[in-house]
């Protein structure tokens, strides 16, 4: 279990509780504003953009090189950008907050 | 002539472009996955503001207005495509995902018999058409005529005739509609504000053109393709059987093998450079999809169908601010029906198949069926299995 803090692009704070999926899924599942997850999770829409807290981005890991090639392309685009959809939620991600970027 | 489904790999492989020959120029076409998106991002270098010109081949003589939000760019683009959005959201909502999934099950139920039948006009066009009626909020009596107008509203026959029949009908329905408080496509279009002033009805006709041609041959083609690649494959609806999960990428890596479109075309009002193909100003360059989709530095297996395709960073449905309006839609109808299928049919039998081929200047490319006959075999309840009854 882990607890993941979004801050919608709006500014409000979201704190969801997931066991698995990606930060994606767990916020679809949990209507986080700005994160749709059109695609399914398979890095083809780029609908799931979030920027990780700089706490977290060692714990978080880099982009694959699919998920860089996207993200290079993205509006908003930083050294702390993923897509939420190639970040499968594990324990040792319990307390992360990441920024959606939204659209 | 190169006619195999992927005509464009050689040219992917050495430089990156094709030329084809349209409107009296050769046009060159970017193939690779990377190349397309950054023209994708690039809309001031990469124009749509081309009214009739979106396609490889004019469509000047088959539609009068410009089509909306399509043909524009930013910041009119932006507003145009915001009074629009909440109609092609709609496929996010569960209840209407619950209610497509419904109308998926009957228009399947309905095609799939033992008998021979036309999945293009018997399944893919109804589903397409009755799907269409749900998304504009409009009676379901409504998609009886669009049915009868074809797989293209705008190809087949004349063209010029059917053009004319979709721009009389998209006219009176804005008439009959007028003064309407309803919530239905035209109504709301009727009231809808665009920058503090009405929309004139040649924007309303642009939207709902959009709307009536925009992905109607491309979903329907994907409909068969599907059918066709499960009556080959009979061994495919168990392996999506066997984990649920296997609906969500079969859905993408369908879009992406079969690439229905094979090309939108930007303009370039002051000329542009893409590797080695210089555009003129006022020329044009095309955005290939299918070859795109088969790039293979993006894609292991890319000549493959992969069910279960976990990265799968395709752009089927576009890349950027023009990425399909009806995505969510499209994507909906592929996964309700890839779990009908999988609930309703054992397998498929093909009987015939009439594939549709384009016919370009330096290539052929299968883009989906005329007509597939097939027989579907239905799925037998577990509890009636000789053997498995409880």
């Amino acid at each position: 279990m882990a607890r993941i803090t979004y801050i919608t692009p709006d500014g409000k704070q979201v704190v969801v509780e997931a066991s698995g999926g990606s930060l994606m899924t767990a916020a679809v599942q949990n209507q986080v504003d700005g994160i749709e997850g059109e695609c399914g999770g398979v890095c083809s829409c780029a609908t799931c953009h979030v920027h990780v807290d700089a706490a977290w981005i060692s714990r978080v890991g880099p982009a694959g090189d699919a998920e860089a090639a996207m993200l290079e392309l993205e509006d908003g685009v930083n050294s702390a950008s993923r897509l939420g959809c190639q970040v499968p939620i594990r324990p040792e991600l319990d307390g992360l907050t990441v920024r959606v970027v939204g659209r | 002539m190169k006619t195999e489904r992927d005509p464009f790999i050689q040219k992917r492989q050495e430089s990156g472009v094709e030329y084809m020959r349209a409107e009296g120029q050769e046009m060159p076409l970017v193939l690779r996955l990377q190349d397309v998106r950054k023209i994708c991002k690039d809309w001031k270098t990469f124009s749509n503001d081309d009214p009739f010109m979106i396609v490889p081949h004019s469509e000047a003589n088959v539609r009068s207005v410009r089509q909306y939000p399509i043909e524009t760019d930013p910041p009119d683009h932006t507003d145009y495509r915001a009074l629009v959005e909440p109609f092609f959201r709609r496929p996010n909502d569960a209840n209407y995902q619950v209610s497509m999934q419904h109308l998926v099950d009957e228009v399947l139920a309905a095609a799939a018999t033992p008998d021979c039948v036309d999945a293009v006009s018997d399944l893919a066009l109804p589903l397409q058409s009755r799907s269409l009626a749900r998304l504009l909020n409009v009676d379901d009596s409504e998609a009886k005529l669009w049915i009868s107008w074809g797989t293209h509203v705008f190809k087949e026959g004349d063209g010029i005739s059917k053009g004319a029949e979709l721009s009389s009908y998209i006219r009176e329905k804005f008439e009959a509609a007028e003064g309407s408080d309803a919530d239905d496509f035209f109504s709301v279009l009727n009231r809808a504000d665009f920058q503090s002033r009405k929309l004139t009805l040649e924007e309303k006709h642009g939207f709902a053109n959009m709307a009536f041609a925009g992905g109607r041959d491309t979903l329907i083609h994907t409909i068969s393709s599907i059918i066709a690649y499960f009556a080959a494959h009979s061994e495919s609806l168990e392996f999506l059987r066997e984990d649920h999960a296997r609906i969500i990428t079969a859905t993408e890596e369908f879009v992406r093998y079969v690439s229905p479109l094979t090309a939108i075309v930007r303009t370039c009002p002051h000329g542009a450079k893409v590797l080695d193909a210089v555009i003129a100003p006022g020329g044009r360059v095309g955005l290939c999809w299918p070859s795109a989709n088969r790039d293979e530095t993006a894609f292991t297996q890319h000549d493959e169908v992969v069910l279960d395709r976990s990265l799968n960073p395709h752009v089927g449905f576009g890349f950027g601010i023009h990425r399909c309006l009806g995505a969510a839609q499209a994507r909906l109808i592929i996964r309700s029906l890839l779990e009908s299928l999988c609930n309703q049919i054992e397998a498929i039998k093909l009987i015939e198949a009439i594939p549709e081929v384009e016919q370009e200047s330096s290539f052929e490319r299968k883009v989906g069926y005329k007509r597939l006959l097939v027989s579907f075999i239905p799925r037998v309840p577990r509890a009636l299995r000789p053997g498995l009854a409880a």
